[in-house]
């Protein structure tokens, strides 16, 4: 994703690129062969780099030239669905939450020859314990759980030991990318390597590259090849939404996964047919009041104000009406369906729109109206919300406008201060805010992504923000958040999960308004099979290996 | 000898103040390089995950220690010439990032900054030798029109104009297919890439030069020795070159110095405009990342060239003009 502190240029040129017509570069791509294979695709470049000419395929990089078509991971779990496809690994399977152990798959060959065995997991692992730097998935520190006390390979297994449970790392785990220990032994400090000649498990190998074009080929040789009908792969350019559309449009692009504002005006109209977009619900946007000031540390409060969000306005105002109100479970709604309490099940979750009843339950609370329209604290103090939105992300912004209006309706004073991102960083830090407006990640490890958003362990510190912004405290609920985080098994899920879900539902900690998209808009053209909302077997911005393999060329 | 002195103990001590704001601004802004990293990993509203936080700042080691140490580590590091490994395309060092941009920006300004000086220096002495003509009011008022205008804001609408509607010239980047080096596709990319940021610079740079040519020329046309060389008959050409023009072009040579010296600034929006891959975008994205070490190398890089030419256009015109020498000394 790219970040939006070009600002001016962005609206400027994305003015131009609405009104220009897309009449540049013809396609130059090859049509789809007799069987079923696509000669090329062309995506966006990963790295979003201005120099070009420097190389590095090492994937723990902060910016290699690309982290997905080259190594691969263990098992690959889709956030929307949660369902897990294996990968480099046939099997995990926990014992308590202290023991993991990963079947891994026999013969798949490194590109260079060599075979990948259940050696290179442990070393992969093991590197990461000699060095911290390298440790992105946690397994050696006590983020998410207790540290990992061995990593060991047996066979063709390879079994973690870890000191106390470690449920919450396994999404970590299985991300993790796998490298060759006959290549990365010999280099020293893995995170100071560069890695210009990758040797790498994954569906693609390197043919060129120019400083600017990165061209990728099929592996023949790559363990589930039959899969892969994509010959040659091209990551070229950064575009930003303008740009993006326009060689959408033109066809020189093929798919692209940045934010394009109102895609079905400005992409999936020019042609219904082969343009298409998926903004699947990746988790959601909400609304974070501080609840250690008043008025927001008053549960009744928060709650009243959840009915003056008018939701349908926000989506429409943000998202050009394409992301749904959220559910005030917190979850992922209807594809985390399953795992709502017996109470909430086939309910409305969403917080209705009713300005009345707002009114009504902040009159019921104390929150008395003023001579101007304006309430006043329960001790007649003036009540007046300061709310601080990130300068620059329109849709924030566009919500925020949203949200203010309803809290005005209420009869709230409230007003919006715009300050650069940086700084909410800050205040989410430091605690001085009011209210402001934040990202709940959906994502399968509920106690990681819900859990931690309620549990009074995870309140930011002065130098990291934690995802309790909103400071919430309950010690019911971080008991909740300690036994969800141990289950291996989705009952016991299910159990421990009702706790947080009714807490969100009565306590209101933090508002649902509406979800947030992982995003994708491609063509159909030459390829198809990609994720949909009819079909989404994929998240499309996190899962590209996995629609890979689905992608065939069109009949 | 004291004029040379003092000029160099005054480059000595700017030197250092401006080393010092490079350490310390880049520190006064909110926001931490590692959680920047994080999230263009992962989205930029996402909610950090602590664990690769983490390993994020133990790859970038920094900043750790009080501000002064760090301080000290930074001046340490700078008299030996290390500038440290850039956070944004790390593992590389600071040189080897600078070093990809470099050439960009040096051909790009280098040349702009030449052709607006010549063609500047040019009409400004005709305009002034022909004041009120025609050319004259046309030369004056235009540049002050245009002189108001941003390069970066022309340069988009050349791109709207010339990159998008007609479709003339890329609309980004400094080249396509092309391997970069000296070979002939290679440099007809580089060429035709960096057509339109050029004119956006062209369009206004001149401007300075003729205004300043015109003034200094008008200056000099009043004074007794154009008269004298006037009542002793020579040639119009004669005197205007000759006499006026050759003086009046002083302050535009040490003028011109500093110009130069600015050119490993860049010019970081016709460069963000036009996604030209030169030092002024690496100035920006270093920002945008908070890239600590590479910020403050091009930062001291563009003081220190400006400086460098401070001193340059000082010394020069110390020996130009032996009045500025003596009036000091």
């Amino acid at each position: 994703m790219r970040t939006r502190s070009t600002t001016l240029v962005l609206t400027v040129a994305m003015a131009l690129g609405l009104s220009a017509c897309a009449g540049s570069a013809a396609q130059k791509n090859g049509a789809a062969s007799a069987d079923g294979m696509i000669a090329q695709l062309t995506f966006p470049s990963e790295a979003d780099a201005a120099v070009g000419g420097l190389v590095n395929y090492n994937p723990n990089s902060p910016k290699p030239l690309t982290g997905t078509w080259l190594y691969e991971p263990l098992i690959v779990r889709n956030s929307l669905t949660c369902e897990e496809t294996p990968w480099l690994a046939e099997k995990a399977t926990w014992e308590g939450g202290e023991k993991l152990t990963l079947d891994i798959r026999q013969g798949v060959k490194w590109s260079d020859g060599t075979p990948f065995t259940a050696k290179d997991v442990a070393f992969t692992f093991n590197l990461m314990k000699q060095y911290p730097a390298f440790d992105k998935a946690g397994v050696w520190n006590d983020t998410f759980g207790a540290p990992a006390t061995s990593v060991t390979a047996e066979g063709n297994k390879v079994v973690f030991v870890f000191s106390g449970n470690a449920a919450p790392k396994y999404d970590g785990i299985i991300s993790t990318k796998m490298l060759p220990e006959h290549v990365y032994s010999k280099v020293g400090d893995p995170t100071k390597y560069v890695d210009k000649a990758p040797v790498s498990t994954g569906p693609f190998k390197v043919a060129s590259y120019n400083g600017r074009q990165l061209v990728l080929e099929r592996r023949a040789d790559y363990w589930q090849a039959d899969k892969i009908k994509v010959q040659k792969l091209v990551l070229e350019g950064q575009y930003d939404a303008a740009q993006a559309a326009l060689k959408l449009r033109s066809g020189q692009l093929d798919a692209y996964f940045g934010e394009i504002p109102n895609p079905k005006k400005t992409f999936v109209d020019s042609d219904p047919k082969n343009n298409h977009f998926y903004y699947a619900p990746n988790g959601m946007t909400v609304l974070t009041g501080n609840d250690e000031k008043p008025p927001f540390s008053d549960a009744k409060f928060r709650e009243a104000i959840s009915y003056a969000m008018n939701k349908e306005e926000m989506s429409l105002k943000a998202t050009y009406g394409v992301m749904k109100p959220a559910s005030q479970t917190g979850l992922k709604l209807p594809s985390m369906e399953s795992l709502l309490p017996e109470e909430y099940a086939g309910k409305d979750t969403v917080v209705p729109f009713d300005v009345a009843k707002a009114n009504q339950l902040l009159d019921a609370a104390g929150y008395k109206k003023g001579a101007d329209g304006k309430r006043t604290n329960p001790d007649g103090s003036p009540l007046a919300v300061n709310f601080s939105v990130q300068a620059g992300w329109i849709d924030y912004q566009a919500i925020a406008d949203v949200v203010v209006k309803g809290l005005n309706d209420a009869g709230v004073d409230a007003k919006v201060t715009a300050s650069a991102p940086d700084s909410i960083d800050g205040q989410k830090k430091t605690g001085d805010f009011q209210l402001l407006l934040e990202y709940l990640h959906g994502g399968c490890e509920l106690a990681k992504n819900l859990g931690d958003k309620l549990s009074s362990k995870r309140i930011p510190t002065k130098t990291d923000i934690f995802p309790n912004v909103q400071r919430f405290k309950d010690p019911a609920v971080d008991a909740a958040v300690s036994q969800l985080a141990a289950q291996t098994d989705k009952e016991a899920q299910k159990k421990y999960l009702a706790p947080l879900v009714e807490t969100m539902m009565t306590e209101y900690p933090v508002t649902s308004l509406i979800y947030a998209p992982a995003r994708i808009l491609y063509r159909t053209d030459k390829a198809v099979g990609w994720p949909s909302e009819e079909d989404p077997y994929a998240n499309p911005q996190d899962d590209k290996l996995l629609w890979m393999t689905h992608l065939t060329a069109p009949k | 000898m004291t004029y040379v002195a003092r000029k160099f103990g005054f480059f000595i001590a700017t030197l250092w103040a401006v080393v010092t704001l490079n350490f310390l601004i880049p520190r006064l802004q909110p926001g931490d390089p590692a959680e920047i990293m994080v999230k263009r990993l992962a989205g930029k509203d996402a909610a950090l995950d602590p664990a690769q936080v983490k390993a994020m700042r133990a790859m970038l080691g920094a900043p750790d220690g009080s501000l002064w140490n760090q301080y000290v580590t930074y001046l340490g590091e700078l008299v030996h010439g290390n500038f440290g490994l850039s956070y944004t395309y790390y593992p590389y060092s600071v040189t080897e990032v600078i070093g990809q941009a470099f050439w960009w920006t040096v051909v790009l300004v280098v040349f702009t900054q030449v052709v607006s000086f010549v063609v500047g220096v040019v009409l400004g002495a005709y305009a002034a030798w022909r004041r009120n003509s025609r050319l004259d009011s046309v030369v004056t008022l235009g540049s002050t029109f245009l002189g108001t205008l941003q390069p970066f804001w022309i340069g988009l609408l050349l791109l709207y104009v010339f990159g998008y509607t007609v479709g003339w010239f890329p609309t980004s980047g400094g080249y396509e297919e092309a391997t970069p080096g000296f070979n002939w596709p290679f440099i007809q990319e580089a060429v035709s890439h960096s057509f339109l940021p050029a004119l956006a610079l062209l369009i206004v740079t001149p401007i300075g030069w003729i205004l300043g040519m015109r003034n200094t020329m008008i200056m000099n046309l009043g004074e007794d020795y154009i008269r004298l060389a006037k009542a002793k008959g020579l040639p119009d050409r004669h005197v205007a070159l000759k006499y006026a023009a050759r003086n009046a072009l002083l302050p535009s040579v040490t003028g011109f110095a500093l110009a130069l010296g600015g050119v490993l600034g860049g010019a970081i929006l016709v460069e963000t405009v036009f996604d030209y891959p030169g030092l002024g975008r690496l100035m920006g994205e270093a920002v945008e990342n908070k890239d600590y070490p590479l910020l403050q190398t091009l930062m001291l890089l563009t003081t220190a060239g400006v400086l460098v030419a401070n001193l340059a256009a000082d010394l020069l015109y110390g020996v130009l003009d032996p009045r500025a020498r003596r009036a000091e000394g």
